[in-house]
């Protein structure tokens, strides 16, 4: 048999998961995963931000990622919550259609000494890609190794991503990889990353990645669809180019990849709103995972890519 | 009784053929699998996403110890086969023997190694196996690591972009004139090299491997140009060979692999051969398709099954992340075919369908491949394609009882369809603009920007206008160089220099050319604007000339040629003019012509005889004189003060010198000029392209004069003083002249046009005229050389024959 219980881990590295959707000139919560925090979603169920606003107000007016760690003395506004919820750092990815923001995703994670992975923000700096910023959680060798790495274009899994326009899942971090980072990745037990470009209407280059983990894994789930009308064709609808599960393995098959259609399943409802979607439980979810997180790419005034996560 | 079945390779057709027989008779066959790599069978066209990290090895696996345990076949993985011997129907391994009812071979092939001094050192490595994956990755691990790829086929493509993203500078060398020629048109080509560049790989095309150097390892490729590409791993992937040594020891049938039937049986009824070891009816396999295709036969044939190989079309994709292109069919040119080209150069999208009769042949696409599967169907099935043809290029989303008509694609465009890809409009904003009262182009242009930079999208915008307007809007006849386009040459030029457009594929797809690679009208033009812009970059296509350019002579009436050597400012000598009787005597010249250029003519020479000719006046000294070409012809001159009595200045030096500096140098049309040394004017300067009258205080230079069709006296350009401003003067108007006229314009046409005034002032400024001269000085860097003594050459010669297929010659 196939099906197999397979461990799963007790702890992933990102705790909650949270979309924020503009309504009337302000940043409102359209749905989020708080997995046992429930004081803290009820806490954001009643928060709502304006551009420049506490995290996710700061992501829509800088129009980029922006990572935060370390919530005493900031502007982040649930900062209450956060403390006792155990929360202790937040990265805030805006979701971009051309000039038109369409929701930002707020990941926030926390109990830093003893999980590790890494949400980066590489930004283009003189033709090369530079760390803006990340959170590592207990990587903090692998955190200075990135602060002191850069990437050309076409060059490890940011620069890929950058020269290509393509959500990148790569596997094995710990070998070749741009030579140290490779090692301390290894020695970070950061085995998969994945990649993606984040438009910004300001035409900047930014790259979003996340280094997952075999012991705090950020999902056991990867997948990326592909929704392009250059490569699904006029009608619509996403295949799914890539992709790897702790429970079925790799995920792809280049001679027939599975679709999505708009408004179907969980893939599908990002197709047709274009939002990114932070769900628990529901119906629809992958057989083994309680949640799924999915972000939508826009890349010239279309929905280019999505990337999905499942824990 | 279980028949005992040996297979030879655990590669994938024999592993695919295997899952085909236990699936028919899991019970039939007691079978022994080798395999000299230490493992089975996996998914070996999956190695490039795993040597990018892409994908791991484990994911790429077909069948595990698991598989091969559950049913029944013993691995003999690791250990080689020594021999097989037919007569007693035993296969012989490195640890023992194996007897057989049936045998297959399934050898596969190794990779093709160029033979160059160093192939065989360490570091360099081909691309088909994991060993060859672990080994490329392990280069990858040193800092600043320098890989060279050698093939830019699909292998050596994805092994480049693959490195990169490991962390390598790489280096790609392709021996020929664009990418994957095997699979892709040179526009298609274009597209990819510009995709791969942008991800930081070299690409060198046209570039010859000479050696591989280094101490105890590669270290450096070296170009027969004399290029130095200092390296860590040399990779080579220029092709494969099936791998058939030892089924030629067994005496089996082979030619260049294992000759099989249409039902994969060899010439011993009782072994098989599949995969890429196999030929069949002369063709040999690399892409997977097929080899499915084989195993399926064979597995039906062991079996019992009645099935039959046959040959397919295929289809091509490249696994680079982000690199979309297809290819299927054929999509050489040829008199019966048609091509149908759309261009995006905004979000760099090139289809080109290649139709014969009724029935679409080939196909090839980058950046847009949605529709490369219903194309590929078509061309498949053979469909008869005649009631969409005009939409077939928008693919199946625009057939199926939709009118036959251009315009309806364009009106069921979506609103927001970008129209205009440099602005970003799409089209609801047009037809607002229009609803708002819009009514012609440059309304839309005012109020949206669209078609307002490159221009590229005029024509969607008109056909917009025309669909929202109906018949209140009438598409203006196109200006354009020619049917290939709407831009003008003046547009062409100024983008050419504008978007640093240096290939003619650059062109075609970066202005949106709706041709494959132009006409008999824009190639002339485009060629001389590319050459006369990027001097260092373009090379010159011998092949977008007119014929006389071509040949290096003059075509004649009755098909023979004329051959001018040069007489530099019309002066010669006795041995010359020697050389020149003996070449009359030699080849049978039947008329010797003095010129209007002061120089002498060889009127009716065959054209099989030009490359002796030329190298026996290029013996002499002489050069070819031009009399064909878009540049320099001559320089006519008087005798000046050296002889004549009037003379006021060397005016035969000045033109030898002058001609010693241009020629070579092409120009939108012909350039003649004429030295006077005094106001008589002897030379008959004042209706050349450029006159020089000399006079006792200097010099008087004039501009744009005629002698043809129409007769027209030059215009002043500069009174100087000395012999080197009038060099540099003369020199920078030719380079103005090459820089902005459109192509077969002469100087007094495109003066008339630009105004004496606007060259004048250009030419007065003495920083702009020195930088037409060094700019001039760069492009002869390259072109001030004999092309007679090119083509003189005796590798060149079997082209000048007259039995040479000049169809074939155009279409290569």
């Amino acid at each position: 048999m196939m099906d197999v219980a397979v461990d799963t881990p007790v702890k992933t590295f990102i705790q909650v998961s949270e979309v924020w959707v503009p309504r009337d000139g302000r940043l409102v919560l359209a749905e989020g995963d708080y997995g046992t925090l429930d004081a803290f979603a009820e806490a954001s169920r009643h928060a709502s931000f304006a551009k420049g606003e506490g995290l996710p107000g700061k992501a829509w007016a800088d129009q980029r990622p922006v990572v935060l760690k370390g919530f005493d003395g900031s502007y982040f506004k649930r900062i209450e919550a956060a403390a006792e919820a155990g929360l202790t750092s937040a990265v805030a990815i805006p979701v971009f259609d051309l000039d038109e923001l369409k929701a930002v995703l707020v990941v926030l994670c926390g109990d830093d000494d003893n999980r590790t992975g890494a949400i980066e923000i590489w930004r283009e700096s003189d033709d090369l890609l530079m760390l803006d910023d990340g959170y590592y959680g207990a990587a903090k060798h692998f955190e200075w190794i990135s602060q002191h790495t850069h990437f050309p274009r076409g060059q490890g899994l940011p620069g890929a991503v950058w020269a290509s326009l393509t959500p990148i899942l790569m596997r094995d971090l710990g070998s070749g990889y741009r030579f140290i980072r490779a090692d301390s990745a290894g020695k970070a037990g950061l085995t998969t990353g994945l990649g993606l470009p984040v438009p910004s209407p300001s035409g900047e280059t930014c790259v979003l990645t996340l280094l997952s983990a075999r012991g705090t894994p950020i999902a056991r789930r990867f997948e990326i669809w592909d929704a392009r009308p250059a490569r699904v064709g006029k009608t619509g609808g996403a295949e799914l180019i890539d992709g790897i599960c702790a429970r079925e393995g790799r995920l792809w098959d280049e001679d027939n990849p599975r679709k999505a259609a708009a408004w179907q399943g969980h893939i599908g409802r990002v197709l047709g709103t274009g939002l990114p979607l932070a769900e628990r439980g529901g119906p629809g979810l992958v057989a083994g995972y309680d949640s799924i997180v999915a972000l939508p790419v826009h890349l010239n005034g279309h929905l280019s890519h999505i990337v999905a996560w499942y824990c | 009784m279980k028949r005992k079945l040996v297979i030879i390779g655990a590669g994938m057709a024999s592993g695919r053929a295997l899952e085909h027989l236990l699936e028919a008779d899991a019970d039939g066959f007691d079978i022994t699998l080798f395999n000299a790599e230490p493992r089975g069978n996996y998914n070996r066209i999956m190695l490039s996403p795993v040597l990018s990290g892409e994908k791991s090895y484990e994911e790429i696996v077909t069948h595990d110890a698991d598989w091969y345990a559950a049913h029944g076949v013993t691995c003999r993985f690791g250990e080689k086969v020594l021999r097989v011997d037919r007569d007693r129907k035993v296969v012989v391994g490195e640890n023992g023997e194996v007897p057989y009812d049936q045998l297959i071979f399934g050898t596969g092939s190794s990779a093709f190694i160029v033979p160059v001094p160093g192939h065989d050192l360490p570091g360099v490595v081909a691309f088909r196996d994991l060993e060859d994956t672990t080994a490329m990755t392990n280069a990858s691990g040193t800092p600043g690591g320098r890989a060279v790829v050698i093939g830019g086929g699909l292998l050596g493509l994805e092994a480049a972009a693959a490195l990169r993203m490991r962390g390598m500078e790489v280096t790609v060398l392709h021996i020929a004139s664009h990418l994957m020629e095997r699979q892709l048109d040179p526009a298609a080509g274009y597209l990819l090299k510009k995709d791969l560049e942008r991800r930081g790989i070299t690409v060198l095309l046209e570039a010859s491997t000479k050696e591989i150097v280094g101490e105890g390892r590669a270290q450096q490729v070296n170009l027969a140009d004399g290029t130095e590409l200092p390296c860590d791993i040399v990779v080579m992937a220029v092709g494969i060979r099936p791998a058939v040594a030892l089924a030629q020891d067994s005496g089996l049938d082979c030619g260049r692999a294992i000759k099989v039937d249409a039902q994969m049986r060899t010439s011993d009824p009782n072994v098989f051969a599949v995969g890429e070891c196999v030929e069949f009816n002369g063709n040999l396999f690399g892409l997977v398709a097929p080899l499915y295709d084989q195993a399926k036969v064979l597995a039906a044939t062991l079996t019992g099954a009645e099935a039959t190989f046959a040959m397919k079309e295929l289809s091509t994709k490249l696994k680079v992340t982000g690199c979309d292109l297809f290819s299927a069919g054929d999509f050489a040119e040829g008199d019966t075919r048609e091509d149908i080209v759309f261009r995006d150069p905004g979000r760099g999208i090139y289809k080109r369908l290649v139709i014969e009769g009724d029935r679409l042949i080939g196909a090839v696409m980058y950046g847009d491949t949605a529709d490369g599967n219903w194309f590929f169907g078509l061309i498949k099935d053979g469909t008869d394609i005649s009631e969409m043809r005009e939409t077939l290029i928008f693919g199946p989303a625009f057939q199926g009882g939709a009118p036959v008509d251009p315009m309806a694609a364009v009106a069921a465009l979506p609103p927001e369809a970008e129209i205009c890809g440099c602005n970003g409009v799409c089209k609801g904003t047009i037809t607002q603009a229009i609803a708002g009262g819009a009514t012609t182009l440059d309304d839309i242009r005012a109020t949206t920007k669209a078609s307002a930079s490159c221009g590229t999208c005029t024509g969607l915008v008109e056909q917009v206008l025309a669909v929202t307007l109906g018949d209140d809007f009438v598409i203006p006849a196109a200006k354009g160089i020619c049917g290939c386009t709407d831009l003008t040459h003046e547009d062409v030029r100024r983008l050419i220099k504008s978007q640093e457009l240096k290939s003619q594929e650059a062109v075609w797809q970066e202005l949106g050319w709706s041709t494959r690679n132009g006409c008999h009208v824009c190639r002339p033009a485009i060629n001389f604007y590319l050459l006369a812009d990027w001097p260092l970059d373009y090379k010159d296509d011998r092949q977008s000339r007119f014929v006389n350019e071509r040949n290096h002579a003059n075509i004649q009436k009755d098909g023979t040629y004329s051959v001018v050597p040069r007489m530099w400012g019309g002066v010669t000598t006795p041995d010359e003019l020697r050389a020149i009787a003996d070449a009359a005597d030699k080849y049978n010249v039947p008329m010797v012509k003095v010129t209007g250029g002061q120089r002498i003519d060889l009127l009716g020479v065959s054209k099989d005889d030009l490359p002796a000719m030329w190298a026996d006046l290029n013996d002499a000294g002489l050069v070819s004189g031009h009399a064909y070409s878009k540049g320099l012809r001559t320089v006519k001159t008087c005798v000046g003060s050296q002889f004549c009595r009037f003379g006021t200045q060397d005016s035969t030096g000045l033109g030898i010198r002058l001609e010693k500096i241009l020629w070579g140098s092409w120009t939108p049309h012909k350039v003649k000029l004429g030295v006077s040394g005094c106001p008589r004017n002897c030379a008959e300067a004042t209706c050349k392209d450029v006159g020089i009258i000399c006079v006792d205080s200097g010099f008087e230079i004039s501009v744009a004069g005629a002698a043809g069709m129409e007769v027209k006296e030059t215009e002043p350009l500069a009174k100087v003083a000395t012999e080197d401003e009038a060099v540099e003067y003369t020199t920078a108007f030719v380079q103005l002249y090459r820089e902005h006229a459109r192509y077969l314009d002469r100087p007094y046409k495109w003066v008339a046009k630009v105004g004496l005034d606007w060259v004048v002032d250009q030419i007065a400024d003495a920083a702009a005229r020195r930088a037409l001269v060094d700019r001039f000085e760069i492009s002869q860097s390259v072109y001030r050389t004999d092309p007679w003594a090119e083509h003189a050459r005796p590798s060149e010669r079997p082209a000048w024959q007259p039995l040479a297929d000049l169809t074939l010659e155009a279409a290569e």
